[in-house]
């Protein structure tokens, strides 16, 4: 039977309810998004008693559909003010769905104290666990596997979430136990910390146990998912062999990669901080240049990086080594695989922590392209010193207190690694998107960059508003399924796709779903996000990139962002 | 007879098909006036359907428009990733 656990940070009480009739064809964002605006008041403090933090598997999630193992986490944002919806690959969204969970909802606040919920095929508790206050993550996660379960999903933040940093994220591990698998956005984790929560603890040994209607028709549909993902070249062959990083050298020729803190938009070294490279040493040093983050991923774009010192980074995301690498004018893929680690124990999203230091660096407080300089910063973030929570504060904080005007944030969040004057349908993505600048919220590097979906001159206005709505709208209906955002690169291009992904649902819940039932919900998922940020205060000049991109010419095609009070057509639906 | 030099930078497994090429590295290409993408790959021994993005100067360009002296010129397979 599916059930949502409810747990009562105030009381200690955990609940288990049935769940309503209104959220039973909901899953993942579909869901996180419409219990946030049902159930939190939009003008609540996002650290307070009146936030919840909704954790909830996507519907075809620990079902046997291809890369379908993604975890959506929803709250109030203390980045942006607004709705925030993570996700994350890992482990436990698959284990959460096989005991019939649909989500687990976290209220109140405690007076003080550090707990766990333990979640068991038949019990959910709170644990008291203060002895794990202040604990990295790695460590977390592969002590509380030993304790409880060997097979356990594990759930957690790090200090930087404890000490509620408004950029910390919520980690879970994947098949090998790296706490490295981040619904990384938005400062989730520190409202995590707000509520004393350290950790949650899934014991499941099954991973594809989520009940399914009609097996028989159900695996045939997935079969055919399956095939026609493998029969693409990006999604069967291209993110296999080099997985996210491929990204770094063709941005960096298209002109659109943002180097030195978005001041150019080619890095001269961007090749030394690339996914061939990363295959290169990764293989070189024993570590894999293919890796699945959840078991039944097909398009296996993670890789696992030993690290000088002995331990592994896994993986290397294409967000993260652009960050720490052109954004930071840093060429060494060392530096990069350190300082992505201390994100991931101390609990940090790295594309913030990236922008942030790129800001730090523009302010002068530590030179561009210092490896060991931005290492030794990233490192006072788990001392919680006044630098480290400037740093854990994100770069919209960091700019304000430095006093720097070229900070790339929107709605507060830090806007990730395509430069939007030379991809302007992901600029208009950043722009408009409830989640403030998100490039998966609307991936139009896809028709800008990489040819797949059509085309759409990455330097030119035309076309952009419409790319990025219907983007915007897919992506939203894409991470209520808990399909990675990836199978958008073969669905984009297969007519097929989506009817099967529909199939595959019909086949799960009984349903009849057409693919233009797919499109509404994705629409109604935006405008409930919508909504919530309207009733929090948001106003259509937060529809807006900061000034700079307007005003500064990037090289090397010198172009300016110009769309302005035509974003706010994007909704127009 | 005018000749073109062109700077092409090889990327994401196509650096097998030409010696000592290494992704980012560039490599010197000289080639008569009026060539096209597609007579590049030729030149360089890269079959046509390995390649799926050709960037001249950072844009993209169909494989039959003809190059200019000096182009920086990008070849990729299909790759995808963000």
């Amino acid at each position: 039977m599916s059930k949502i656990i409810r747990v009562n940070m105030t009381t200690k009480k955990v609940n288990i309810e049935e769940v309503p009739e209104k959220y039973a064809a909901l899953g993942g964002r579909a869901l996180t998004s419409q219990v946030i605006l049902d159930e939190v008041p939009a003008t609540c403090h996002p650290l307070g008693p009146k936030n919840k933090l909704v954790f909830a598997p996507g519907m075809l999630s620990g079902t046997n559909a291809p890369s379908s193992g993604r975890l959506s986490v929803g709250g109030k944002s203390p980045l942006t003010g607004g709705i925030k919806e993570a996700n994350a690959g890992g482990i436990t969204s698959q284990k959460m769905a096989s005991l019939g969970i649909k989500a687990i909802i976290v209220e109140g606040k405690p007076e003080k104290g550090t707990y766990l919920l333990r979640v068991t095929a038949d019990n959910a508790e709170l644990v008291p666990a203060d002895e794990f206050a202040g604990r990295g993550t790695y460590e977390l996660t592969a002590t509380l596997k030993e304790r409880y379960n060997e097979k356990a999903g594990v759930i957690c933040i790090g200090p930087a979430g404890e000490m509620k940093m408004l950029s910390a994220g919520i980690t879970n591990n994947d098949p090998e136990g790296n706490s490295s698998r981040y619904a990384g956005r938005g400062g989730l984790g520190a409202v995590m910390g707000s509520k004393g929560l350290k950790a949650i603890v899934v014991e499941c040994d099954k991973t594809f146990d989520a009940p399914v209607k009609d097996k028989e028709r159900f695996k045939t549909a997935a079969k055919k998912f399956a095939q026609i993902l493998t029969s693409h070249p990006v999604t069967g062959e291209g993110l296999p062999k080099f997985g996210t990083n491929v990204l770094m050298n063709i941005i960096n020729e298209a002109g659109t990669l943002p180097t030195r803190n978005f001041s150019r938009g080619r890095f001269d070294a961007a090749s030394e901080v690339s996914g061939e490279k990363l295959a290169e040493v990764a293989t070189q040093r024993g570590g894999k240049a293919t890796h699945a983050c959840h078991p039944g991923c097909v398009m296996r774009c993670s890789n696992v990086y030993p690290m000088p010192d002995g331990k592994v980074c896994a993986p290397i995301e294409y967000e993260t080594a652009w960050c720490f690498g052109p954004n930071l004018e840093i060429n060494d893929l060392d530096v990069v695989a350190k300082l992505n680690y201390i994100c991931n124990d101390v609990g940090l999203d790295t594309i913030e922590a990236g922008c942030t230091l790129g800001v730090l660096m523009e302010a002068g407080v530590l030179p561009f392209g210092d490896g060991e300089a931005a290492i030794k910063a990233l490192e006072e973030v788990g001392k919680g010193t006044p630098l480290g929570r400037i740093i854990g504060a994100g770069s919209a904080v960091a700019g304000k207190v430095y006093g720097v005007t070229r900070v790339p944030a929107v709605k507060g969040q830090g806007i990730p690694a395509y430069d939007p004057r030379s991809c302007r349908g992901n600029g208009v993505t950043y722009a408009t998107t409830p989640m403030g600048a998100d490039h998966t919220a609307g991936y139009a590097v896809t028709a800008n960059i990489l040819k797949v979906g059509g085309y759409v001159d990455p330097n030119k206005d035309d076309g952009q508003i419409e790319l990025s709505r219907n983007l915007q709208i897919a992506t939203a209906a894409v991470d209520a399924t808990g399909l990675c955002l990836f199978v958008a690169f073969a669905v984009l291009d297969n007519e097929e796709g989506l009817p099967t992904v529909v199939e595959m649902i019909n086949a799960q819940y009984g349903t009849n779903l057409t693919v233009d039932d797919v499109t509404a919900l994705g629409q109604q998922i935006l405008k409930n996000e919508r909504e919530f940020n309207k009733k929090a205060g948001f106003t259509k000049a937060d529809d807006r990139l900061p000034e700079f991109f307007y005003d500064e010419e990037l090289e090397p095609h010198k172009t300016k962002f110009d769309l302005k009070e035509e974003l706010d057509e994007v909704f127009n639906f | 007879m005018v000749k073109l030099l062109l700077e092409v930078r090889l990327y994401s497994g196509l650096e097998k098909y030409v010696q000592d090429a290494k992704y980012g590295k560039p490599i010197k290409v000289e080639l008569p006036d009026g060539t096209t993408g597609r007579q590049l790959l030729d030149k360089l021994g890269i079959p046509q359907e390995q390649v799926f993005s050709i960037l001249v100067n950072g844009t993209h360009r169909d494989r039959d428009e003809v190059m200019e002296d000096g182009d920086r010129v990008a070849l990729f397979p299909p790759v995808g990733g963000g």
